[in-house]
């Protein structure tokens, strides 16, 4: 069912994306004129996309025409009937490539099920679907978008963002498609976004996934069905995977801005330190947030004013929360923990009603601490969830750990444990590092010893990417 | 008859002033509650995150209320509720008078 990229895919950490990319990059500085340096760019992105399947650049080029076409259907008339005729075809692209498959593996033999093992999953496809949509909302909405049919197909197919976004919008990147100049400064801040993005990516991320030995890792972590979990294993099985999941998905939104910023385009940010979130309501504008504001904007915003009522604006956000679970995948563990989320959520905006009602004001360095602890224990607990084989695995885990007894040792290897606690702190440490650094940019002499340990901080990285790299190294967001 | 629908702008003026007040003094009391953030109609809310999007339907709600107007939610944006002028002008732009 799914089709992975062959030997030949260029992806973002193999050699020959280092090749494909400076190429583009000369002959862009060749073409002048802004249409020939658009249909390199798409050439290009259609080169990239068909490196992984053919049949892939198939269904994205099928998608963009209709899309188009239906943009131009919309825009004639901007009309909530002709808008849905344009969500169902992208749902029903979805249901097709992406879901039906899925459930039909559970129908068990039979004709249709015989006929959707053979359908393919192309890589992206949620991503370049969700920005299809916003177009077509957009539209609606009668934003100021005139997109040529080459501009629309490389908005779609644009290649750092085809295989896992960020999902970008149309009104940010027409304009840049059109006037993109890069200055030294975008080479030099993108070139520093792809190295910090390759050690994030093929270093940290790597290192908590696999592990450093062979039987070590969250990976193998989360497998150990048969010899069970402690309450502490459980513990720095969720630390490790949050970490994992945020280098891996971070660093690969580094590399792909960065290499956007080469060319002069702008991506919107996808991870602004995360993990210090003080309420899970600013969680999730620091967490992929193209696509939780995707979801905001285009789901929960129109959902939750259809009613007046308080109760109907919890339900808005426990449904589109759980669409954001569904987004990754048709699996129980996902829409559980989409679920959870939106209860997280609810259960905030009742606290600061309850905050409200009684005027209670707690000293700023409590509630700053408190809502830190409180919010990053349960992102943990919910990362359980979604990275569980099943739900019955992630009950099991939860049993684990609420039997207190079991806090006496772990059952993962020692070196994992203290290879978890030094990365994840170690995060911590950084981020404090740099937030310093910002707030002494007016101190020469700190601003100096910046400029002095860069290169031996890039080389550093670049040394452990090159180790680090002899490792299969797969994005786990390509999966979505 | 000029002078009528003179002081009739001028009454819809006063009523406009006074509910974008009343705005106002909502998101600073009841949404933001920072104590030394100072909420005014030109404000940023949203992209300065001052307010998260659940407040933002509640401002929605509020501003259906004292626009007296039906707004299109499928037809706005957080952008056109950035601040509280931007709301009302969006409101003026979009909403539909209720009968």
């Amino acid at each position: 069912m799914v089709e992975s990229g062959g030997s030949g895919a260029v992806n973002l950490l193999s050699l020959s994306y280092f090749v494909f990319v400076p190429l583009v990059w000369v002959l862009t500085r060749l073409i002048r004129p802004v249409k020939g340096r658009q249909l390199l760019w798409l050439a290009a992105s259609y080169f990239f996309y068909a490196t992984w399947s053919l049949k892939f650049l198939c269904v994205l080029l099928v998608s963009s025409l209709v899309n188009y076409a239906l943009g131009i259907y919309l825009r004639r008339s901007p009309s909530a009937g002709r808008l849905w005729v344009g969500i169902g075809f992208n749902v029903c692209l979805l249901a097709v490539f992406k879901y039906l498959p899925v459930w039909s593996a559970h129908l068990g033999p039979g004709h249709l099920p015989a006929l959707l093992e053979h359908v393919i999953l192309p890589v992206g496809v949620s991503f370049w679907t969700f920005e299809a949509l916003s177009y077509l909302f957009d539209v609606y909405r009668e934003e100021d978008l005139d997109p040529s049919l080459t501009e629309f197909c490389l908005y779609l197919a644009f290649w750092p963002t085809v295989l896992s976004g960020p999902v970008c919008r149309l009104p940010e990147l027409l304009p840049q498609f059109r006037n993109a100049k890069p200055v030294w400064d975008d080479i030099a801040e993108g070139t520093r976004r792809i190295v910090l993005g390759l050690f994030m990516k093929t270093v940290l991320s790597q290192i908590l996934g696999a592990g450093l030995r062979p039987g070590e890792g969250v990976d193998f972590g989360f497998n150990q069905i048969a010899r069970g979990w402690t309450g502490l294993d459980v513990w720095i099985l969720a630390i490790g995977f949050a970490f994992q999941m945020y280098f891996d998905f971070a660093g690969y939104s580094n590399i792909v801005i960065g290499t956007a910023q080469l060319f002069g385009i702008r991506l919107r940010e996808n991870f602004r330190d995360p993990f210090l979130s003080t309420s899970p309501a600013e969680f999730w504008t620091r967490w992929h947030m193209s696509l939780s504001s995707w979801i905001r904007d285009y789901v929960f915003m129109p959902l939750a004013t259809w009613k007046p009522q308080v109760w109907w604006r919890h339900a808005s956000l426990v449904i589109a929360m759980m669409l954001f679970g569904f987004w990754h995948g048709a699996d129980w563990t996902y829409i559980v923990w989409g679920v959870l989320q939106g209860m997280l959520l609810v259960g905030h905006r009742q606290f600061q009603q309850l905050e409200r009602r009684t005027n209670l004001q707690l000293p700023v360095l409590v509630a700053t601490y408190a809502g830190w602890a409180v919010t990053f224990s349960c992102m943990l607990l919910s990362w359980v969830v979604f990275r569980a084989n099943d739900l019955s695995q992630a009950g099991a885990m939860f049993h684990a750990l609420v039997n207190f007894s079991s806090y006496r040792h772990f059952v993962l290897p020692r070196n994992f444990v203290w290879m978890t606690i030094v990365i994840s702190a170690s995060y911590f440490v950084v981020a404090g590092l740099r937030k310093l650094a910002e707030n002494s940019k007016q101190v020469p002499i700190l601003a100096r010893l910046g400029w002095a340990l860069s290169p031996v901080l890039y080389s550093a990285a670049m040394l452990a990417i090159v180790i680090m790299s002899i490792h299969k190294a797969v994005f786990v967001y390509l999966q979505f | 008859m000029t002078e009528a629908i003179l002081n009739d702008t001028i009454k819809a003026e006063a009523i406009k002033a006074g509910a974008i007040k009343e705005m106002t003094d909502y998101i600073a009391k009841e949404l933001v509650r920072r104590p030394g953030v100072e909420v005014t109609p030109e404000t940023p809310l949203v992209s300065s995150g001052l307010i998260d999007s659940f407040a933002l339907v509640e401002i929605f709600v509020k501003l259906e209320k004292l626009t007296n107007r039906r707004i299109p939610a499928a037809k706005i944006q957080p952008k056109d509720m950035d601040s509280v002028a931007l709301m009302f002008a969006t409101a003026e732009r979009i909403g539909k008078p209720r009968q």
